[in-house]
């Protein structure tokens, strides 16, 4: 595809290079500087970039290890970071799987279904979702202390009131979803139809085997979406054995003592999950499963 | 095994009427092909056929029973596309075994039937292999036959060749034509192409603006048409229509005067004609011939379109607007400039009224053979 250009175009690779070099300096910076931040020792945010002494000490009580500090004391770990680095992931799973469940059978029925009031349906939610969720955090709150009292497994302090607080955000994910199914050629679930698909089997054996590239997105999406939320948990959930590693980290920041080198280390070991789930699911993430159905 | 018969069938689509009051019978075996300009409602009608469209109003039977309110994989129909629209992400087997895994048939009955079909045509060497992995022929055939497999009462075809090149299509042509034969299974046809509308249908249904304009065996679609617009859908290159007005009638006889002053011949059947005064006089260009008589009309060549087995000529007739159109056999000596004289006989003109209707009927072969 290489387009023959000539040689007074040379500048201009220059001149993106330089850019996208930049670009990755600020971008890579905040990252490093937590690294950074995690393995030297004291709980300082300024320092050198590239520590001179390297100290474990952080990670170790992230990690739930005590260590002798220099002055003799055993330093305990103050916080259950694996614990919420577990409720996290627990809660940010569950809550994916479920999002992509409903937004895919949502988009189907918006992509391929004729009802009243569809487009009213579609731009309603995307509307609703474009008020900051924290405007909601009252009501939130409210919902599901009244909700616990007729089931306490869904009240304040429960991780399944989290995850269907986050099932409210679907509007964004149906409408990503619903563009791709209406990119793929209905002929094909047409012919399902003729040879004997219901619409269920239509949809589940047909229509979501070449969907599987946009399914993975919008997994990844909510899984990221979700373990990074910040409001919604923080008002739900107030008990430390409960917290998500988001809510929780906020706990090294106490109003007088700044533990930046603790929290540095809890920072770092919360991006772990994202990259996981990214790294699995980036080889489903794959153009091209529709071609050669129809004529193209 | 059934026919199909359609009664009062329309279809609309919110203000847009695009069937109109459709009466249709298929007989059980025949092959049967809609034919007609882009929007006229042949795919529409296929597909009400299908199950995948409603019916706004009418009955649809198949065989003996009112499907109006059947699902499609109830209907005993089987559908090919002009996409193909095969199962991107499963390969070739089981693109073919799809609908049959659904109807629960065993699977060593489903392997038998599948591999049957493949080897039929064709197919059966790559039967792992993914859609992506085809060529538009092979594509098609896998269409064909996941049609097949399923043993339907009635195939339905929408457009299947016209996505393929000629060579291709020539040859799937031939091919549909023995599937019918082999199979004797009713069938549908759809397409846009007048060429194999005449060399597949046992009957033509000439569809335009959602109405069926004709319907009839291609030979009497070609020798009797209805009106105008059969008149000029059927047959390649199209059929010269020149304006007039009829001068004078005597018994079947009629002569017509042409806008440019020319007087020509021509047979009418209907009684009623002689009050009809503008006409249309239609003559097919392969009547037309380069003849030296005394009745031979001078005409200059405007271009010419030499295919070796034929020469399409394009002439401008004096004092006429419209061109005429004259296929030689073989190939001829002349070009664009020259001057030709051009003959035909009375015996082969048609008249047209204003409203299109034909005023010429004669005796087809169809009926020459019966009597």
């Amino acid at each position: 595809m290489a387009i023959v250009t000539g040689k007074k175009n040379q500048w201009r690779v220059w001149a993106t290079h330089a850019f996208l070099w930049a670009l990755l300096a600020v971008m890579l910076f905040p990252l490093l500087a937590v690294v950074s931040i995690s393995l030297r020792p004291g709980n300082f945010s300024t320092g050198a970039l590239i520590p001179t002494e390297i100290s474990l000490e952080h990670w170790k009580l992230a990690l739930g290890f005590s260590y002798v500090g220099s002055d003799g004391k055993e330093v305990t770990p103050p916080f259950p970071v694996l614990l919420w680095l577990w409720n996290s992931i627990k809660v940010a799973t569950i809550s994916a799987v479920l999002i992509v469940a409903l937004s895919t059978t949502a988009a189907y029925a918006f992509a391929r279904f004729k009802f009243k009031y569809k487009s009213s349906l579609l731009n309603g939610m995307l509307l609703l979702e474009m008020f900051p969720r924290v405007l909601a955090l009252v009501a939130i709150f409210a919902i599901f202390e009244r909700l616990g009292a007729h089931f306490p497994w869904l009240g304040i302090e429960t991780h399944a009131s989290v995850i269907v607080a986050y099932l409210g955000g679907v509007a964004t994910h149906i409408w990503t979803i619903k563009g791709y199914f209406e990119t793929i050629p209905q002929e094909i679930e047409e012919n399902a139809r003729v040879d004997g698909a219901t619409h269920w089997q239509t949809f589940y054996r047909v229509l979501l085997p070449m969907a599987v590239p946009i399914l993975m997105v919008v997994f990844v999406l909510a899984f990221i979406g979700t373990i990074i939320e910040y409001p919604i948990a923080s008002i739900l959930l107030r008990e430390e054995q409960n917290l998500t590693l988001a809510v929780g980290s906020k706990y090294y920041l106490a109003d007088q003592k700044y533990l930046w080198g603790d929290f540095a280390a809890a920072a770092v070991l919360s991006g772990l999950p994202i990259t996981l789930v990214f790294l699995a699911a980036q080889k489903w993430i794959v153009s091209g499963l529709t071609s050669g159905g129809v004529k193209g | 095994m059934a026919g199909v018969k359609l009664a009062n069938v329309q279809k609309s689509f919110a203000d847009v009427h695009v069937l109109k009051d459709i009466n249709l019978q298929i007989n059980d075996g025949e092959f049967v092909v809609f034919v007609g300009p882009s929007g006229c409602g042949k795919s529409t009608l296929l597909r009400t056929i299908a199950g995948l469209e409603e019916i706004t109003s009418g009955t649809l039977h198949i065989g003996t029973e009112l499907v109006n309110d059947v699902p499609p994989s109830d209907r005993g129909v089987a559908m090919v596309f002009q996409s193909y629209a095969l199962y991107p992400h499963m390969n070739l087997f089981d693109n073919m075994a799809f609908g049959l895994q659904l109807a629960k048939v065993p699977k060593d009955e489903i392997a038998k039937l599948v591999h049957s079909a493949a080897k039929t045509l064709n197919i059966d060497h790559l039967l792992d292999r993914k859609p992506k992995a085809l060529s538009g022929g092979q594509r098609q055939r896998v269409a064909i036959g996941r049609a097949i497999v399923r043993k339907p009462d009635v195939f339905l075809f929408d457009e299947p060749l016209s996505n393929l090149d000629t060579e291709l299509r020539v040859r799937m042509r031939y091919e549909f034509a023995k599937l019918h034969e082999d199979l004797k299974t009713t069938m549908i046809y759809v397409t846009h192409d007048q060429v194999e509308a005449m060399t597949l249908a046992d009957r033509i249904v000439v569809l335009r603006d959602g109405r069926i304009e004709q319907v009839g065996t291609p030979m009497e679609l070609y020798e009797n048409p209805v009106n105008e617009f059969v008149a000029g859908f059927i047959g390649s290159p199209r059929m010269n229509f020149l304006k007039g007005e009829i001068a004078n009638v005597q018994g079947d006889e009629a002569s017509v005067k042409l806008t440019n002053g020319t007087t020509v011949n021509a047979k009418i059947s209907s009684p009623a004609s002689s009050s009809i005064a503008q006409v249309n006089l239609g003559v097919r260009p392969e009547n037309i011939r380069i003849d030296n008589q005394s009745k031979s009309v001078a005409c200059p060549v405007k271009f010419v379109e030499s295919l070796g087995s034929q020469t399409q000529i394009y002439c401008e007739m004096p004092g006429m607007e419209e061109l005429l159109t004259v296929v030689v056999n073989g190939t001829v000596r002349v070009k664009a400039g020259d001057i030709v004289p051009l003959a035909w006989n009375s015996d082969d003109c048609y008249v047209f009224g204003a409203d299109g209707k034909a005023l010429t009927q004669r005796t087809t072969q169809a009926m020459r053979a019966a009597a």
